[in-house]
C-alpha cells in the first residue's frame, strides 16, 4: 500500500509565456491588436464600438440592441438570406451582441476562409441594408424576445437589480431594451444610430489566430479602407448615489424559488485595490469553494450554488451576490449572506489568502486557452486602459498583496448599510418570512423595477 | 497543418491488472493537463422508484473519501489552480479536472481515492445535505425555468415505463428524497470498479513519468466481482398512434414539442438524421427557420435536431409561437416543409454548406484540451479505439442527397408525441 495521507505536491516549476500583443493601425487608422496563435487552423476575430445601450436616447432604449439584430440581414451585394449562406459556405461563424459599453462583432473562420469571411464581416460594418421589411421582422423578434425574457426569474432579478443600484445614470436601462421605448424606435433611428456610433465612431479590431501579420494588415486595408476612424465619442457619466439599504420584492406567483440579488456599486477596473479586491471576492463568493457558496450550499443545503462578484463597465463597478435558493429558506438565505459580509469584515484568515493567491496565479495559463479566451484578454486590457504590462506583472501584483490590505478591501469596498436586496419569488411565502426575520416590508416592484 | 494530421490524435493505451484502460494523449501547446474518468454508469443504470441516482451518486463523490475531506476535491485543485467537474448522461458519468502539468499526481492522488475508498467516509450527514442540493438544483434547473419541465415529460411519453430513458437524469422528485445510505453504497459496490472505467490524461507530461504515476495510485485498487456490468439491452421502442400532450407553464409564448423513435448512436443512419437536422433549422436560410421565423413570421425560434445515445435514439423539433399564433399553425408548416422535402429533395448546396458546418464546428470544439481528452474517452468506450476522430468525420462527409430524403421518411412518416406547452391562465 502506498501512503495517501499526504497530498502530493508540484512536480517543479511550469513554463509559460503570455502571448505577444501586437498593436497594428490600418491605413483608415483603425487599431488592431494582434495575437498570432498557430496551434490549429483557426482565426477569431472581434470588433467592437462604444456604441453600446448606454448610447440609447431614454425613450427609445433597445435601439442599440435592435441596430445590432439588424446590422447582419443584408449587407453589400447579399440579402439576410444570402450573407447568413455564405458564412455558412464558409464553415464561420458570425454573431453581434451588446453590452451597456459596446456593440460587439465577433467571427470564427478557419484559416483558409478568413480572407472571406472577413470581406463578409467588412460588409456588414460598412455596407448594411437596413431595410424596412427587415427591420419589422427584427423589431417584432426583440419585442416577443422580451415576452419571454419576462418570465425568467433570473433575468428579472438582474436587471431589476441593475436599475436600483445604477439609477438616474444611462446604465439603469436594460441593455435589450424595454417593450414600450422599442415600440418608440423607427428605421431612421437605427439608421442615425448605426451612423453616428459604429461608421462614424472609433472601432477598435483584435484578431486572435493562426495568420501572418503583413497579410492581415492586408486584408483589413483591403476591406475597411472606407471606415472612419476619426474620434470617440464622450460619455456624461456622474456616479449614482449610493442607497439606504432596502428590500425589494418583484412578486413570481408559484416559483419553486427565489432569486436573490443583493449588493450595490462598486469602483471601475482601475482602481488601486483591485488585486486586493479580487483575493477578497476569491474568499468570500468568487469560487466553489468560497464562505458563501459552502454555507449556502454545503453546511445549509438552501441552493445549488451561489457567488459573489465584483463586475466592472467601463464607468464604474458593481458588487454582486446571486442565487436561487428554495422559497421556503428565502429570509434564512439572506440572514446567512449578511453573517458572511459581516463576517469577512473582521476576519480573514492567513490561510484563506494563501489559497485565494494560489487559485488566482496557478490558473492564469489556462486563461489563454482558446482563441477567443485570448481576444477577450486584450480587449479587456484595451477597454479598461491599462497595459499589456498587467499580463506580465499579473501574477507579481496577486503575490505581493498584503494579509493587511485584503482586510481593508473587504471594509471599503461592501458597505453592509448601503445593500440592495432584490428578491424574485412567490411574495405569499416571502413577504411573512421578511418581517419575521428582518422586521421590514419589502418594497414591491413589477417586473421591470417600477414601483407598484 | 495537413488536415489528415488534425484529426489524428496519437495515444498511448494500456489496461491495469484490474481491468482499468488507461489511455495518455501528449500535446504540449499549453503546460497544464487535462484528466478525465468515464465510469460507464448512467441513469438508464437506475431502477423504477430509484430514478436520479446515478446523478445524486456524482455529487457523493465530492464529498470526500477515505483520505481526502468533505469538500477537498474542490479544495485541492482550485488551490493549485485548476478547475474540475462531473457530468452525468443516460449511459454514462465523467469526472474531469484540469491543471497546471506540475500537479498532474494530485489529481491522480485525488481520483485514484475515490475510485479507491470512498465508502469509509460516506456519511448519514453528507448524504442528506446532497440530497437538499439536487432538489435545489432540480428546482433552478427545472421546476422554476421556463418549458424547464417539457423534457422529462417529452421523454418519458416517448419512451415506455421500463425502457431506460424513460426517466430524467436528475430524477423524480419523490425518488430523490427517500434515497438511503444502504443504496449509495450498493451503487458504488455494482458500478464504480476500475474495470468499470476509463482514465485519459492529455497535455503537457512526460509518457513514462505519467504511466508510472497511473500505476502508483491505481494499481492497487481492486475490482469488483462482477464483469461486463454494462450489459443494458432494451426493446426497440415502438408508439402505435400519435400522443398529444398539453402542458401548463408560467409562460407567455406557447411552444410546440414533437419527438419521432430513430436510431442509436453511430448507428448507420445517425449522421444523415444530423444533417437533416442542419438542413432544416441550422441557419437562418433552413428550411423550417426560413419559412416559419423569416418569411411567414409565425414562429420566434425553432430547432430540430437527433438526440441519439446508447440504447436509443430521437429526433425532436421545438418551436415557440409568437404572441397569437396557434400551435396547430405551426405543426402545420412544419409538416409542410418535411413533406416538402421528402418529395422535392434538397440541393448540393444544401448538403455542403451543412457538411461545411458539421466540420469547422468540430475543429473549434478542439480548442480545449477538456474536449479532447473526453472525446478520446467517448471514442473508446464505443469503439475500444480513441483515436476515432476522422473515421467520426467521414460518417459525416459520405452522407448524399439521397440519404437524407430517406432517413426523412423513414423516421419522420412514423408516429410522434406532441407536446403543446401553453400558459397557465389559457385554457
Amino acid at each position: 500500500m502506498i501512503d495517501r495521507t499526504k497530498a502530493p505536491v508540484s512536480n517543479g516549476k511550469i513554463n509559460f509565456q503570455t502571448p505577444e500583443v501586437k498593436v497594428l493601425t490600418s491605413n483608415s487608422n483603425i487599431s488592431i491588436y494582434f495575437v498570432k496563435k498557430e496551434n490549429l487552423p483557426i482565426v477569431y476575430t472581434t470588433v467592437i464600438c462604444e456604441a453600446g445601450s448606454k448610447k440609447d436616447p431614454v425613450a427609445k432604449n433597445g435601439l442599440a440592441s435592435l441596430t445590432s439584430l439588424l446590422i447582419d440581414e443584408g449587407a453589400g451585394e447579399f440579402d439576410a438570406l444570402q450573407l447568413s449562406d455564405e458564412f455558412e459556405k464558409l464553415g464561420s461563424i458570425f454573431a453581434s451582441s451588446v453590452n451597456h459599453d459596446y456593440n460587439n462583432f465577433t467571427l470564427l473562420s478557419l484559416k483558409d476562409n478568413f480572407e472571406s469571411s472577413f470581406y463578409l464581416l467588412s460588409k456588414i460594418l460598412t455596407a448594411p441594408h437596413f431595410k424596412q421589411n427587415d427591420f419589422d421582422r427584427e423589431k417584432k423578434k426583440l419585442l416577443d424576445r422580451i415576452i419571454q425574457l419576462q418570465d425568467e426569474p433570473s433575468y428579472i432579478a438582474s436587471s431589476v437589480f441593475d436599475k436600483i443600484i445604477l439609477k438616474n445614470t444611462f446604465y439603469e436601462l436594460p441593455e435589450i431594451g424595454l417593450i414600450s421605448t422599442i415600440n418608440n424606435i423607427n428605421l431612421d433611428d437605427v439608421v442615425k444610430f448605426y451612423n453616428d456610433y459604429i461608421f462614424n465612431n472609433s472601432i477598435k479590431l483584435f484578431i486572435v489566430g493562426n495568420i501572418n501579420e503583413h497579410h492581415l494588415i492586408e486584408i483589413v486595408n483591403q476591406n475597411l479602407s472606407n471606415i472612419e476612424s476619426a474620434h470617440s465619442s464622450n460619455d456624461n457619466f456622474e456616479k449614482p448615489k449610493i442607497k439606504e439599504k432596502t428590500f425589494y420584492l418583484v412578486d413570481k406567483k408559484g416559483s419553486a424559488q427565489s432569486e436573490l440579488r443583493i449588493g450595490h456599486i462598486a469602483k471601475t477596473r482601475n482602481s488601486e485595490d483591485y488585486y486586493p479586491t479580487k483575493i477578497m471576492n476569491t474568499i468570500l463568493g468568487g469560487q466553489f469553494s468560497s464562505r458563501i457558496n459552502l454555507n449556502l450550499r454545503e453546511k445549509k443545503g438552501y441552493t445549488y450554488g451561489a457567488n459573489s462578484s465584483f463586475g466592472y463597465f467601463k464607468h464604474t463597478g458593481i458588487f454582486e451576490i446571486s442565487t436561487a435558493v428554495n422559497i421556503d429558506n428565502t429570509s434564512d438565505s439572506i440572514k446567512e449572506i449578511f453573517f458572511e459580509i459581516e463576517e469577512i469584515q473582521k476576519n480573514i484568515n492567513q490561510e484563506e489568502i494563501d489559497f485565494a493567491k494560489s487559485y488566482l496565479i496557478k490558473q492564469f495559463p489556462s486563461k489563454f486557452e482558446t482563441y477567443s479566451q485570448v481576444a477577450k484578454n486584450i480587449e479587456s486590457i484595451v477597454t479598461h486602459n491599462l497595459s499589456f504590462d498587467e499580463f506580465n506583472t499579473y501574477q507579481s501584483n496577486i503575490k505581493n498583496v498584503e494579509t493587511n490590505e485584503v482586510l481593508k478591501a473587504a471594509r471599503e469596498n461592501i458597505l453592509n448599510e448601503y445593500l440592495t436586496i432584490v428578491i424574485v419569488g412567490d411574495k405569499q411565502k416571502v413577504i411573512p418570512q421578511i418581517e419575521k426575520e428582518f422586521n421590514i416590508t419589502p418594497t414591491e416592484l413589477d417586473k421591470e423595477g417600477n414601483e407598484i | 497543418m495537413k488536415e489528415n494530421s488534425l484529426f489524428d490524435f496519437k495515444y498511448n493505451k494500456f489496461k491495469l491488472d484490474n481491468g482499468l484502460d488507461v489511455i495518455l494523449y501528449q500535446d504540449k501547446s499549453l503546460p497544464t493537463v487535462s484528466v478525465n474518468i468515464w465510469y460507464r454508469v448512467g441513469s438508464a443504470n437506475e431502477t423504477k422508484g430509484k430514478t436520479g441516482f446515478a446523478h445524486l451518486f456524482e455529487h457523493m463523490m465530492f464529498q470526500g473519501s477515505q483520505h481526502i475531506p468533505k469538500e477537498g476535491h474542490f479544495y485541492y485543485i482550485q488551490e493549485a489552480g485548476g478547475t474540475l467537474n462531473g457530468s452525468t448522461s443516460h449511459d454514462r458519468t465523467n469526472y474531469y479536472e484540469s491543471v497546471p502539468s506540475n500537479y498532474l499526481e494530485l489529481v491522480l492522488w485525488l481520483e485514484s481515492d475515490r475510485m479507491g475508498f470512498l465508502l469509509p467516509a460516506l456519511t448519514q450527514e453528507k448524504l442528506d445535505n446532497q440530497k437538499d442540493v439536487v432538489m435545489n438544483e432540480r428546482r433552478q434547473r427545472y421546476e422554476n425555468q421556463p418549458y424547464g419541465l417539457t423534457w422529462e415529460i417529452l421523454f418519458s411519453n416517448l419512451y415506455s415505463e421500463n425502457h431506460p430513458y424513460h426517466w430524467p437524469t436528475i430524477g423524480w422528485m419523490k425518488d430523490i428524497e427517500k434515497f438511503q445510505l444502504e443504496d449509495v453504497k450498493n451503487f458504488f459496490r455494482k458500478y464504480y470498479s476500475p474495470n468499470n472505467a476509463s482514465l485519459v490524461i492529455g497535455g503537457n507530461f512526460e509518457i513514462d513519468e505519467a504511466k508510472s504515476l497511473v500505476k502508483k495510485y491505481f494499481d492497487e485498487i481492486i475490482s469488483f466481482e462482477d464483469k461486463n456490468i454494462n450489459t443494458l439491452i432494451a426493446p426497440e421502442e415502438f408508439i402505435n398512434e400519435n400522443k398529444f400532450l398539453v402542458h401548463e407553464d408560467n409562460i407567455q409564448l406557447s411552444r410546440i414539442y414533437l419527438a419521432w423513435h430513430t436510431v442509436k448512436l453511430f448507428d448507420g443512419d445517425d449522421p444523415a438524421i444530423d444533417i437533416l437536422a442542419e438542413i432544416l433549422s441550422g441557419a437562418k436560410n433552413s428550411r423550417l427557420n426560413k419559412s416559419l421565423v423569416f418569411e411567414k413570421q409565425i414562429a420566434q425560434d425553432i430547432s430540430a435536431f437527433q438526440y441519439s445515445g446508447n440504447l436509443a435514439g430521437s429526433f425532436i423539433i421545438v418551436s415557440t409561437a409568437k404572441p397569437n399564433v396557434e400551435l396547430s399553425k405551426l405543426k402545420e408548416e412544419i409538416f409542410f416543409e418535411i413533406d416538402n422535402l421528402i418529395k422535392n429533395g434538397i440541393t448540393d448546396d444544401e448538403l455542403i454548406k451543412a457538411k461545411n458546418q458539421f466540420k469547422s464546428s468540430f475543429i473549434y470544439s478542439l480548442q480545449k484540451l477538456d474536449n479532447v481528452v473526453d472525446y478520446l474517452n467517448f471514442y473508446n468506450f464505443h469503439f475500444n479505439e480513441p483515436n476515432y476522430f476522422q473515421h467520426d468525420l467521414n460518417r459525416y462527409e459520405s452522407v448524399s442527397k439521397d440519404d437524407i430524403i430517406n432517413v426523412a421518411k423513414k423516421y419522420l412518416s412514423k408516429p410522434y408525441v406532441q407536446l403543446n406547452v401553453i400558459p397557465k391562465s389559457e385554457k
